[in-house]
């Protein structure tokens, strides 16, 4: 077996994930008697099926597809949350998937946000005091940071998770369609934080379905329609081919 | 904080505890989806301890921020809980047959049950609650029951305050017998520990789980001898016995024995020491090998 090149920051080999869902019956009570189930019916969903990837060193990966091609669920399986049926999944360090919104509470302020979402990241709580202002700046929360999250706007909360979740660079960094938050002056830095990892030889992988941004920050798109990889390069050739196919599959339906 | 290198904004290289177990590649990449070995995972979850107790204590106080008495309720709950089954038990019904100190045995036993019943209710929900988090963080899955156990434990030491000044006013005085109950206390917090982790796993795959509990922890109160006296109501010598083989009745006369000076058998402290060296044990095995399907 022949290693991979040095500059290999991920291998994604064969990766085969399932999930199992129950189905919400649609017979009837009586029905399902007579048929003899009682029990609830559950089918498998293939949602990634064999796929093959390598990340590299200083590299953006546009990830594309349709709703439900499966890119979150290869996200989450990179960052090792979800078993694979089959496959491997190797990487010089775990990869984190942007975002903890799913830690932070409502009721509480953003300063004990930026507490709670820290330690939910793995940062310790000296830690996270001694970066404690820098987080807030960040945010652009200055103001506001002792007041319940609740009372925050949308893009206030998304510029909350930011700044905790990049508080501290990864080496390999997963955004799941996370970059159009906040104004354009915090769009502006988010980005520039983003380019960091990059600037530090790691890889960041970018699920978005805005075509334009994929072409414009990613050096290689890939393409996943239905589970499968369609595609891999040239973001440009990428996007169009993805584009391509969502023109004909509509003039078919159409026609 | 001094300068070292973990306190910089820098890039996080190596792969931490979790994962070093993993195989390691031709070019140095380690198996990302391998399962940490028992002591990389344990070094994981004290690395992350102060999830564990920080992030319940905040809970604990976002709980009561709406309610007019605050975090008095914390208070309140278990002197209410008091006063009604004193009324009810010992007054209507006069179960305080063979107790010399009833209010003090019925204080012991409800402020000690009620601290468990919610390590129960809560641990039954705790990783489908935080399904989101599971979902998109990689960490320990065992923190989540920790916390629980943690952030119930907090909310019940102003109640366990409350009881001891109660406890006194009932012309109760304090011995050197008083400071063993902090044995018993450790004892209860390993077995609401080990408790949390059973629960956890069971109710994170079976949601009736929820539905069944009240029913349970009923049965349990009852079989729990917490406000009346199994020494005076139960007779037949071989349900005495069964009685003995009830944790939390174990932990409850223990702690009765060091505060009340009420009776307690050999075969009580037996019991409640086996319960909680073997429980959190049981329990930690059950949860690992579990800990790769929450969440899907």
């Amino acid at each position: 077996m022949t290693g991979p090149p040095a500059d290999v920051t991920v291998r994604v080999e064969d990766v085969h994930v399932h999930y199992r869902v129950y189905e919400d019956p649609r017979a009837g009570l009586k029905q399902n008697f007579s048929q003899g189930r009682l029990r609830r019916q559950f089918s498998t969903i293939e949602a990634v099926r064999g796929v093959t990837l390598d990340l590299h060193e200083s590299e953006t990966l546009g990830l594309i597809g349709a709703n439900g091609s499966g890119k979150s669920t290869l996200l989450a399986a990179m960052t090792g949350l979800l078993p694979l049926k089959s496959g491997t999944i190797r990487g010089r360090s775990r990869p984190s998937l942007l975002g903890v919104s799913s830690a932070l509470r409502a009721a509480l302020s953003g300063r004990r946000n930026i507490l709670i979402g820290g330690l939910a990241l793995g940062f310790t709580r000296a830690e996270i005091e001694s970066r404690m202002d820098e987080i807030i700046d960040f945010a652009g929360l200055r103001d506001a940071i002792d007041r319940p999250m609740r009372t925050y706007s949308s893009g206030m909360r998304a510029r909350l998770n930011f700044a905790i979740a990049t508080a501290r660079i990864p080496d390999i960094l997963l955004i799941d369609e996370a970059l159009a938050v906040g104004d354009e002056d915090f769009r502006v830095r988010s980005a520039r934080r983003i380019d960091e990892v990059r600037e530090a030889a790691g890889s960041v992988v970018l699920v978005s379905h805005n075509m334009a941004e994929i072409e414009r920050s990613c050096h290689r798109a890939a393409w996943l329609d239905d589970g499968v990889l369609s595609a891999v390069g040239e973001p440009g050739e990428v996007v169009s081919a993805y584009l391509d196919s969502l023109s004909s599959s509509r003039s078919r339906s159409s026609g | 904080m001094d300068g070292a290198t973990s306190s910089q904004p820098g890039p996080e290289r190596p792969v931490s505890g979790a994962n070093k177990s993993g195989k390691s590649g031709p070019q140095g990449l380690v198996d990302l989806t391998a399962p940490p070995t028992t002591g990389a995972y344990l070094r994981e979850v004290w690395r992350r301890r102060e999830f564990a107790v920080v992030v319940p204590a905040q809970d604990l106080r976002a709980q009561n921020m709406d309610t007019a008495l605050g975090q008095l309720w914390h208070l309140v709950n278990p002197a209410l809980l008091v006063g009604v089954y004193f009324f009810i038990f010992g007054v209507l019904l006069d179960t305080r047959r063979g107790v010399d100190n009833f209010l003090g045995f019925l204080i012991v036993g409800i402020v000690l049950f009620h601290l468990t019943q919610r390590v129960v209710q809560d641990a039954a929900v705790c990783m489908v609650r935080n399904m989101g988090l599971i979902r998109s963080i990689q960490f320990p899955r065992i923190l989540l029951p920790m916390a629980t156990v943690n952030g119930q434990t907090l909310a019940f030491l102003p109640a366990l305050a409350v009881a001891l000044l109660a406890i006194l006013a009932t012309g109760e005085r304090p011995s050197l017998r008083w400071l063993l109950v902090l044995g018993v206390l450790a004892a209860v917090y390993l077995f609401n520990l080990g408790v949390a982790l059973v629960v956890a796993r069971i109710g994170a795959s079976v949601r009736d789980l929820e539905r069944l509990l009240p029913h349970l922890l009923r049965l349990l109160f009852y079989g729990s001898g917490v406000i009346f006296s199994v020494e005076a109501f139960v007779t037949s010598e071989a349900w005495r016995r069964a009685f003995a083989l009830n944790p939390v009745y174990d932990l409850i006369t223990c702690a009765r024995w060091c505060l009340l000076g009420t009776g307690v058998d050999q075969s009580v402290v037996i019991g409640m020491l086996a319960w909680c060296a073997v429980l959190p044990v049981a329990g930690f095995i059950a949860f690992r090998s579990a800990e790769r399907r929450f969440g899907s």
